[in-house]
């Protein structure tokens, strides 16, 4: 393909002097974006009650949805009649969505996983059995139409030991990035990207990301992780992988979205990042901050006439005492569309702080300042401490 | 605030102004007037935010103490006004009791109490606690107390003391009022009670009228326990009451009601003189999943009245709710968009119809206002008649049409 027309051009922009944390600027079909790049969810084709207008205004450029969700209701024929989802929502910028095998293994306790693909019993009142096939999840992707599409891969769950079942699950995986790659329809305005497996075990990670950099993709993601495995295990995949895929393309950790967990993983040189956590906070009435997050529902902030944050700039800091959105959070809908705006404008303005602090030079002050802020007594988890050593970012 | 009407003629539609608003030197609003109906201080799925996409001009907004009760305790501390905490200081706002958007709870009147449904329970206020937290809200206007729990069914019994009880509470809250420096500059809205008895409403305007210059404006208060049946209340019924009172009120003061009436029956009370409505009709139809679509201009291309989106065959429509409307809804997002929203219950489903019915109902409001300055708001009703004619009898019909169902992940 003619580099010119690839739908991902990937420009490395800037590059920490200690860790591995770099700022690129990605072009897609729908807009550049800037990474590293926290992308909120917007499951069924919207998010949490706020309009795109909204979210432009927060300039957002890229978020998720779901392929499962949108293929059930309002499914591909709709989807296709639309004109992709893109049109449907009215959001002219990025999307990406996920393969769909995940949901069915988490959502669903009847998910048998066979070479096939994922077979399940449907929600439908008939209950009968579908089966997720490679194909079928890119057939319905390709009809959503995202700028960045996944491969369906076997998932198994990090805390599941049984080494052997992890090893069909590279394996497969590595299987069903082929069957995907053909069955995709539109190379030009979609990139798929594959999913490095392997949970824990580091042996089987590197086979998963050597079969998988051998096919032609613009992009690579780190799957199997954020599953309920220890920070220790978990960091250590995630920079073992970083090193294993090419330097010059996008990494996208999947699942990730903790404002520590970011900072940490930046520094391990991930590019993208997803979670629906600031946005289900918000929905249950809390609101983040640079330290945390503020309960709004708690009886201390009834008479704090402070907003959630002073240096936000959102709308709803500008506006609301976080002594208002206590008498409001979990009792009108309004509530929760004014957090969402904030956390989802906190979440990127910790990226744009990333970005700047590396582009600038300053990243490894950036990271000791934020993890002061979060922990005052420096009482710096080990796994924090040691995670940013291995890049040389250290706290003291 | 002050209140001026263009002609001083009684019990026919007439076009005012609200001039000289506090601290909003600069703003005036025309009557008849839509407030804009709120729970917590919002608009309901409108953050204030949205609001300002919908409409720029400045509006009232109807604070029914009963969505916000427990503000009182963090704006015993704040130093502002109900306005400023619920983070639109460039509304006006207007504080009243119950919320006309849904149904209040009969009974539980007690001699100088009236009880309030709030979603932690019953709360009772007296004219003191009452006036302590109007006094702690500083709403530019408000509603004095009343016991408006009449409807067409209450015993000549109930009502005799629906009457009594508010010109108890008129006289008490007047007297806080007189003395209250806090609320100087804050225009007094007194209800009228009396069920649909002319004889009991002519006890309570004779004792009401008696502090007219102390007040600004009148509530025909106690034709219904608010909620969606106030829809379908016909004009016929309320006619001879509200018309008795109207000639009554002096023609220089403002007259408003509460509830959700549909556009037709507001047009017919807009010809007795009433200057001031509210938006709970909107919220009625957008949590049924409604949206409106009767023309407002006659040049609109649509056949209906409403349209309801979460019927199936909305699932592959792509066109607005209502084709030819400015409003961000329809601009920009389709009838198939909505219905996948609504089937999958996420919010935006009724932010999109909301924004599309609060658009449809400020315009609806300002054709009227035309209409009444060009002398042509009986063409209006016609039209209108003729739409919501149709739509009552569609809704009786035994066939309905299929709607999708809830699923939930």
């Amino acid at each position: 393909m003619n580099v010119k027309n690839k739908p991902l051009l990937f420009t490395i922009l800037a590059e920490c002097n200690s860790s591995k944390a770099r700022v690129s600027k990605m072009q897609l079909p729908h807009g550049v974006v800037d990474t590293p790049v926290f992308m909120p969810v917007g499951t069924q084709g919207t998010l949490k009650g706020i309009l795109p207008e909204q979210l432009e205004k927060l300039d957002l450029q890229i978020m998720l949805a779901n392929t499962y969700h949108l293929g059930t209701k309002p499914g591909v024929d709709i989807l296709k009649k639309a004109g992709g989802l893109h049109k449907f929502m009215n959001w002219n910028r990025n999307l990406l969505t996920d393969s769909g095998g995940f949901q069915m293994v988490s959502l669903l306790k009847l998910a048998e996983i066979t070479e096939e693909g994922v077979k399940f019993q449907s929600l439908n009142e008939q209950k009968s059995e579908v089966m997720l096939t490679p194909e079928h999840s890119i057939e319905i992707q390709n009809a959503i139409g995202a700028d960045i599409i996944m491969q369906l891969d076997d998932v198994v769950k990090t805390t599941n030991p049984d080494k052997e079942r992890i090893e069909v699950s590279v394996h497969r995986t590595t299987r069903w990035l082929d069957r995907c790659l053909s069955a995709h329809q539109r190379e030009q305005d979609q990139n798929l990207f594959p999913i490095v497996q392997g949970t824990l075990y580091e042996d089987l990670r590197k086979i998963s990301a050597k079969d998988l950099i051998q096919r032609e993709v613009n992009g690579y993601a780190i799957g199997g992780l954020s599953g309920g495995e220890s920070k220790e295990e978990f960091w250590r995949i995630v920079h073992l992988c970083t090193d294993l895929l090419p330097k010059d393309k996008p990494r996208y950790l999947m699942g990730v979205g903790f404002a520590t967990d970011l900072v940490v993983c930046c520094a391990l040189g991930v590019d993208m990042f997803d979670c629906v956590f600031p946005t289900r906070t918000a929905r249950f009435g809390c609101g983040l901050v640079m330290n945390g997050q503020l309960n709004l529902r708690s009886k201390k902030y009834e008479k704090d006439f402070k907003p959630i944050d002073e240096e936000c700039e959102c709308d709803t800091c500008q506006k609301y005492t976080r002594a208002y959105l206590h008498c409001i959070v979990t009792v009108i809908p309004v509530a929760c569309h004014l957090l969402t705006i904030h956390n989802v404008t906190f979440q990127l303005r910790l990226m744009k702080g990333i970005r700047n602090s590396i582009t600038q030079g300053n990243f490894p002050k950036f990271v000791a300042d934020f993890m002061l802020k979060n922990y005052p007594d420096k009482n710096y988890p080990k796994w924090i401490k040691e995670s940013l050593s291995t890049v040389n970012i250290n706290l003291h | 605030m002050k209140f001026v009407v263009k002609q001083l003629t009684k019990g026919v539609p007439r076009l005012g102004k609200l001039i000289e608003l506090n601290g909003k030197p600069n703003i005036t609003l025309q009557t008849p007037l839509v407030m804009l109906h709120t729970q917590g201080g919002q608009v309901p799925h409108i953050t204030h935010e949205v609001l300002k996409l919908v409409s720029n001009n400045p509006h009232i907004l109807q604070i029914p103490l009963v969505s916000v009760h427990n503000f009182k305790e963090a704006m015993d501390y704040f130093d502002g006004a109900i306005n400023e905490f619920i983070g639109s200081e460039e509304s006006i706002c207007c504080l009243t009791l119950h919320d006309p958007s849904n149904l209040t709870q009969q009974g539980f009147n007690a001699k100088g109490k009236v009880p309030v449904w709030t979603k932690n329970g019953k709360v009772q206020y007296n004219s003191e606690s009452y006036m302590k937290t109007v006094e702690s809200f500083r709403p530019d206007m408000y509603h004095l107390l009343s016991d408006g729990d009449t409807n067409q069914s209450s015993t000549q019994k109930r009502i005799s003391k629906a009457v009594a009880n508010t010109n108890a509470f008129h006289k008490e809250c007047l007297e806080i009022h007189r003395t209250s420096e806090k609320l100087k500059d804050c225009l007094i809205i007194a209800p009228i009670a009396g069920g649909y008895s002319i004889s009991q409403r002519k006890d309570c305007l004779e004792s009401i009228l008696k502090d007219d210059d102390e007040v600004g404006g009148y509530l025909i208060d106690g034709l219904h326990n608010n909620g969606p049946e106030v829809e379908f209340l016909p004009f016929s019924d309320i006619e001879p009451i509200v018309k008795y009172s109207i000639d009554k009120l002096p023609a220089e003061k403002l007259r408003t009601i509460q509830g959700c009436w549909n556009p037709l029956t507001i047009i017919k009370l807009v010809k007795l003189g009433v200057d001031i409505f509210d938006t709970s009709y909107c919220r009625m139809l957008t949590e049924r999943s409604a949206a409106m679509t009767f023309p407002i201009d006659g040049t609109e291309d649509s056949v209906t009245y409403e349209i309801n989106l979460r019927q199936l065959r909305y699932l592959d429509d792509f066109q607005p709710i209502l084709i030819g409307c400015q409003c961000p809804a329809c601009l920009k997002y389709s009838r198939g968009y909505i219905h996948h929203l609504l089937s999958v219950q996420e919010l935006l489903g009724p932010v999109l119809i909301m924004i599309h019915n609060i658009h449809h109902f400020l315009r609806f409001f300002e054709k009227i206002r035309r209409c009444i300055d060009e002398d042509c708001l009986s063409q209006l009703e016609t039209r209108i008649e003729i739409y919501f004619t149709r739509y009552q009898q569609e809704i009786l019909l035994p066939q309905k049409e299929p709607v999708v169902n809830d699923t939930i992940y």
